[in-house]
C-alpha cells in the first residue's frame, strides 16, 4: 500500500504546486487470474497485472480529470499538467466539491490470496456436473475470475481511505441443443469466496439449465393480450438498474427528466415494494466500501413500502439540485422478499408471461419499454406451459412498479444481489 | 525493444504473439449546459499470448519495457503449460498463421482539450438559445486513438494507428400529456483525428435544426400497431441488421457454440437480392470507415463475403477456427485493450446496396412503418435480434404519416432476409458504435435501405 500512497500524495502535492485549489485521487493496483471455456471447451488461462491513477482537479472552480495506468513520476507528472490544462479549458460551476474529510478507515474485504489450483478444480467439476446432468447443454462461454485489488482514495481535506479485496467470480452463458434445434442464450454471474463452492448448487444455477432445455421446444406466440408478466429475479435486477439510472440517478434529476422528480416522501411503487441498497450486508461479496465521491458507502433505501425516500445521486448532483446525496454509490440492491411463493403467484394468473431475460432498446425516459421477452414461458390458466420464441412486451416501468402484482417470498443471492421474483400486472405480449 | 521481442519469441516452440498497445482518450460532455466531463485518459502496456497444444496462455501488464515484455511472455507461457497439463486438447500445431508485415505511416496527432471543450460549449449554447423550450439536451465529443505494435512467433509485424472522432447529440422534450420524448444522433466524425472533421460548430447547425424538428415531429408521436408489420428500414440503421442479425451468428467461435449459422453454410438465408461482407479495409471502391490491414494473431486482413446473393458463404475466423474449419484466415481476431486476448470480431459489416430509389420503396407500401433511427441493438446466437427504434413514421397508402414514439423491432435473421423485396442504391455507414463480446470494440456496419417484414412492438 505504502507505493500507492507515495503515488497519491506524489500527484496530490503536484497538482496543489501546479495552483489547484484542491484535488482528490485515487491509486489502485491489482490482478486478475481467469479461466476460459469456449465452445464446451477450456481455451485460455489469462494472467493481468494492472494500476491506474484517477485524479480530480478544482481551480478557480473549474474541474479537470485525469486518468493513465502507470505509476512512475513521469508518466504522473505528464498527467498532472494534462489535468490542471483540463481544468484551465473548463468552465466555472459553484457545484464541484471534493470530499469533506469524516473518519478515514482501512477497508480489508475477502480472500486476498487466491488458491488457484482448487478454485480450476470447482471449474472443471461444474463442466463435468454440467455435461453429465445436462448434456443439451452448451457452455457457450464461461469465464471464471479471481481478482485482487487494493486502492487508495487521498484528497486535500485530508480524506484518506484505503482498501484491498479479493474475490472470486464466475460468468456463464448457455444454451441448450438438440440436433439442429438450439435455443436463446442466457447467462448469469455469481461473487463468491469460497474457490471450493460447488457451482452447480448455486441459487437458481439447476433452474436455468433446467428451463434451458424445456426451451428446445419454444414456440413462436400468436396474437396479442394484456396480462401479469412475472420477471424472474435477475431480469427484474436489469430493470431496477434503469430505475435507479433513469428515473432516480444523477443525469435524470440534474436534466430534470425523471417521472420521479417531484415524488420524495411519495407513493412511487406498491405497498409490498422496498428497494434497498445494501453494500455492507453480509450476502454481498467485497461490496462498496468507498463512494465513487471518496465518502465511506453506507447502507440505505431508495423505496419504502412504496415511498419513495432517497435518489441515487452522487455529491455533485446533490449540490446540483439541493437533493441530499446518497450514502452509497453501489449498485448493490436487495428487494424484500414477500409473502407468496413463485408457485402460489403463477397458480393465481390466469394469462401472463415467464420473462427470464430481456432484449429491448433502452427504455424512455418515462419509463416507456419495449422488446423482445427471450428464455420466457406462456402461463396460462395458474400454470407455466409454453417455451416462446418471437415474442414481444411492452409497457411502463413507472406504471408497472405503481402495479405489483406480487413479489414471491424465494429471493436469489449472485453476491452482488439479493432479488425475488416480481410480478406486474397491465404488460403488453405481442406475437406475430 | 523490437529486437529484444523478437528474440524472446524464438525460443517459444510454438505460435505466439507480443502486442504494445497504447489508448488515449479524450471526452467532453456537456449536459444541460453543465460541463459534466472533462477527462483525458491513457493506458499503455504489454501482453503476450502463447499457444501450447491446442489451448492458450495469456499475460498483460500495465508497462512497456523490456522487463515487461519478459514477464509477460513467461507468465502466458506457464498459463499455457498449466491448462495444457490439466485439461489437453493434443492439436500440436495452429496452421495457417500470417508472416507479413504492415507499417502505417501516419503518425498519432494530439487533440487539444479546451478545442473540444469550446466547440461542445458552442454547439450547446446554439441549441439553448434557439430551441429554450426543450427539456433537456446533451453534446458529447469522443476522440480515441488506439495504437498497436505487434510481433509474432511466425515473424509477422504490425504498426496500426486506430483514431477516431465523433460528436453526439441528445435532447428531450415535453408532450401534451406530460411525458417526455428524447433523440440522439451522431455529428459528422470518422476515422481520424478532430480537426479532420469538424472546422467550426456553424457547420452542424443545419443537421442540429433537421434533428429539433425530427424531436418536435416525435412529440406528437403514435405507438404503433404491435405485430409482423411491411417496412421499410432506412439505411441509417440497415448496418445494425448487418452486424447485429446475422454478424454475429456468423463468427465462427458462435458458429462452434451451435449458432444458427452452423447448420446452414451453403444454403438460401436470405433473398437473392441480399450480399453482405465484412470489409477489412476497403469497400465499395473506397477506404472502409474503420480499416484494420493487420489482426492481433498477424493475419493479413481481406475481406470476408459471409452472404453471396441470399446464399451462406462463409463465417469471420481467427486462426484457430480457420484451421477447424479448413479455411483461409482474413484477419478478424482484434483484441480491444492491451489486456485483452484477441477475439473473432466483426470490422466493417455491410449489406451491399441494390438498385431500387427510397421514394419508390415508401411509395409501395400500403400499410407499414419506415423506421429511420435506432440506438441500441442484440442479437442472439439462434439468429432473433431486437433493435431500439428511437425514430420512425407510418407509412399509409405510400405516404409518410405520423411520426412513431419509441419502439422496439424484433425477428429472425434468416427468416426476415427471405422477405426482402427491395434495395435502396444508396449505403450509409455507422462508425461510432462499440460492439460488446468479452470485450469491447469499435465497429463500423453499413447498408441500404431494406424493404423487408419485421416484428414490432408497440400497445
Amino acid at each position: 500500500m505504502e507505493n500507492l500512497k507515495s503515488a497519491a500524495k506524489y500527484t496530490l502535492d503536484a497538482l496543489i504546486n501546479g495552483g489547484a485549489d484542491s484535488a482528490q485521487v485515487s491509486v489502485s493496483e491489482g490482478k486478475i487470474e481467469e479461466f476460459n471455456v469456449d465452445a464446451g471447451d477450456f481455451s485460455l488461462i489469462r494472467s493481468v497485472f494492472n494500476s491506474s491513477l484517477a485524479a480530480k482537479v478544482i481551480k478557480n472552480k473549474r474541474k479537470g480529470t485525469v486518468s493513465l495506468n502507470q505509476l512512475d513520476k513521469e508518466a504522473i507528472d505528464i498527467a498532472v499538467a494534462e489535468c490542471l490544462a483540463a481544468a484551465d479549458a473548463s468552465v466555472e460551476d459553484d457545484a464541484l466539491s471534493i470530499a469533506t474529510k469524516e473518519e478515514n478507515c482501512d477497508f480489508v474485504d475477502g480472500v486476498l490470496v487466491p488458491d488457484k489450483s482448487v478454485f480450476f478444480d470447482s471449474i472443471i467439476k461444474f463442466c463435468d456436473d454440467i455435461e453429465r446432468d445436462y448434456p443439451e447443454i452448451m457452455l457457450e462461454q464461461l469465464i471464471a475470475t479471481y481478482s485482487y485489488g487494493k486502492h487508495i482514495v487521498m484528497n486535500t481535506n485530508g480524506v484518506e481511505f484505503t482498501e484491498e479485496d479479493g474475490a472470486y467470480n464466475i460468468s456463464v452463458m448457455y444454451s441448450a441443443h438438440k440436433g439442429d434445434e438450439s435455443t436463446s442464450f442466457n447467462y448469469f454471474d455469481v461473487d463468491f469466496l469460497d474457490p471450493a463452492s460447488d457451482i452447480m448448487e448455486f441459487d437458481m444455477v439447476r433452474t436455468n439449465f433446467e428451463r434451458a432445455v424445456k426451451e428446445l421446444d419454444a414456440q413462436s406466440f400468436e396474437g396479442k393480450f394484456e396480462g401479469v408478466a412475472v420477471f424472474a429475479p435477475a431480469c427484474f435486477g436489469d430493470i431496477l438498474s434503469t430505475v435507479m439510472g433513469s428515473f432516480a440517478g444523477d443525469f435524470a434529476l440534474i436534466e430534470g427528466t425523471s417521472p420521479w422528480k417531484n415524488s420524495l416522501g411519495k407513493e412511487v411503487a406498491g405497498k409490498d415494494f422496498t428497494l434497498k441498497v445494501i453494500p455492507h450486508s453480509e450476502k454481498i461479496v467485497c461490496g462498496e466500501n468507498i463512494t465513487s465521491d471518496g465518502y465511506k458507502s453506507q447502507d440505505y433505501c431508495i423505496i419504502n413500502k412504496g415511498v419513495l425516500e432517497s435518489f441515487c445521486l452522487t455529491e455533485y448532483a446533490s449540490r446540483k439540485t439541493g437533493l441530499k446525496r446518497s450514502p452509497s454509490t453501489s449498485s448493490c440492491i436487495e428487494v424484500t422478499a414477500g409473502e407468496r411463493s413463485f408457485d402460489e403467484i403463477v397458480a393465481s394468473i390466469d394469462k401472463g408471461i415467464l420473462v427470464c431475460r430481456f432484449s429491448g432498446g433502452e427504455p424512455a425516459n418515462n419509463g416507456d419499454f419495449s422488446g423482445v421477452a427471450k428464455n420466457s414461458f406462456l402461463i396460462e390458466n395458474g400454470k407455466v406451459t409454453k417455451p416462446l420464441t418471437e415474442t414481444m412486451i411492452s409497457g411502463n416501468i413507472a406504471a408497472m412498479l405503481k402495479n405489483v402484482y406480487a413479489i414471491s417470498k424465494e429471493t436469489v443471492c449472485d453476491g452482488s444481489s439479493v432479488l425475488p421474483y416480481a410480478a406486474f400486472a397491465g404488460v403488453t405480449v405481442s406475437g406475430k | 525493444m523490437e529486437d529484444f521481442t523478437v528474440n524472446l519469441l524464438k525460443n517459444i516452440p510454438s505460435h505466439a504473439e507480443v502486442r504494445q498497445q497504447t489508448a488515449r482518450t479524450r471526452r467532453v460532455s456537456v449536459v444541460g449546459g453543465n460541463l459534466v466531463s472533462n477527462m483525458s485518459a491513457v493506458s499503455k502496456g504489454v501482453c503476450a499470448r502463447v499457444y501450447k497444444n491446442g489451448v492458450w496462455g495469456f499475460a498483460s501488464k500495465s508497462a512497456a519495457d523490456e522487463r515487461a515484455v519478459k514477464e509477460v511472455l513467461q507468465a502466458a507461457n506457464e498459463n499455457a503449460i498449466l491448462l495444457d497439463s490439466r485439461k489437453p486438447k493434443n492439436i500440436p500445431e495452429l496452421l495457417g498463421a500470417g508472416t507479413s508485415s504492415y507499417v502505417e505511416k501516419r503518425g498519432f496527432v494530439e487533440t487539444d482539450q479546451k478545442l473540444l471543450v469550446d466547440f461542445a460549449r458552442e454547439i450547446d449554447e446554439y441549441i439553448v438559445s434557439k430551441y429554450p423550450s426543450l427539456s433537456s439536451r446533451s453534446v458529447g465529443i469522443a476522440s480515441s486513438c488506439i495504437e498497436k505494435t505487434l510481433h509474432t512467433s511466425e515473424g509477422a509485424y504490425g504498426y496500426q494507428l486506430f483514431p477516431r472522432v465523433y460528436i453526439m447529440i441528445s435532447m428531450s422534450a415535453e408532450t401534451s400529456d406530460g411525458d417526455t420524448v428524447e433523440l440522439f444522433d451522431v455529428f459528422g466524425g470518422g476515422e481520424g483525428y478532430f480537426t479532420d472533421y469538424y472546422s467550426t460548430p456553424d457547420k452542424l447547425y443545419p443537421d442540429i435544426d433537421v434533428m429539433y424538428n425530427k424531436l418536435m415531429q416525435k412529440r406528437e408521436g403514435v405507438f404503433p400497431n404491435a405485430g409482423e408489420r411491411l417496412c421499410i428500414i432506412d439505411s441509417s440503421l440497415a448496418g445494425m441488421l448487418a452486424h447485429e442479425a446475422v454478424g454475429h451468428t456468423v463468427e465462427a467461435d458462435l458458429v462452434l457454440s451451435g449458432s444458427v449459422a452452423a447448420s446452414n453454410l451453403g444454403k438460401q438465408v436470405a433473398s437473392p437480392l441480399i450480399n453482405l461482407t465484412d470489409f477489412a479495409n476497403e469497400a465499395f471502391g473506397k477506404k472502409a470507415p474503420l480499416p484494420v490491414y493487420i489482426d492481433d494473431e498477424g493475419t493479413k486482413c481481406e475481406d470476408a463475403v459471409i452472404i453471396k446473393d441470399g446464399v451462406l458463404a462463409g463465417y469471420m475466423n481467427n486462426l484457430e477456427s480457420a484451421m477447424h474449419f479448413g479455411v483461409k484466415p482474413q484477419g478478424n481476431a482484434r483484441a480491444y485493450s492491451f489486456s485483452d486476448e484477441p477475439l473473432i470480431r466483426m470490422r466493417n459489416t455491410a449489406i451491399h446496396p441494390g438498385k431500387d430509389k427510397l421514394e419508390d420503396m415508401i411509395a409501395s407500401v400500403d400499410d407499414g412503418y419506415y423506421l429511420v433511427n435506432t440506438q441500441n441493438g442484440q442479437a442472439d446466437t439462434t439468429g432473433e435480434f431486437m433493435f431500439g427504434i428511437t425514430m420512425g413514421y407510418e407509412i399509409k397508402n405510400g405516404k409518410i404519416g405520423k411520426a412513431l414514439r419509441d419502439t422496439t423491432i424484433s425477428g429472425v435473421a434468416f427468416n426476415m432476409l427471405k422477405t426482402v423485396d427491395m434495395l435502396s442504391d444508396g449505403i450509409t455507414w455507422d462508425f461510432a458504435g462499440y460492439c460488446g463480446k468479452k470485450q469491447p470494440m469499435p465497429v463500423a456496419m453499413g447498408g441500404p435501405a431494406i424493404r423487408c417484414k419485421v416484428n414490432i412492438g408497440g400497445r
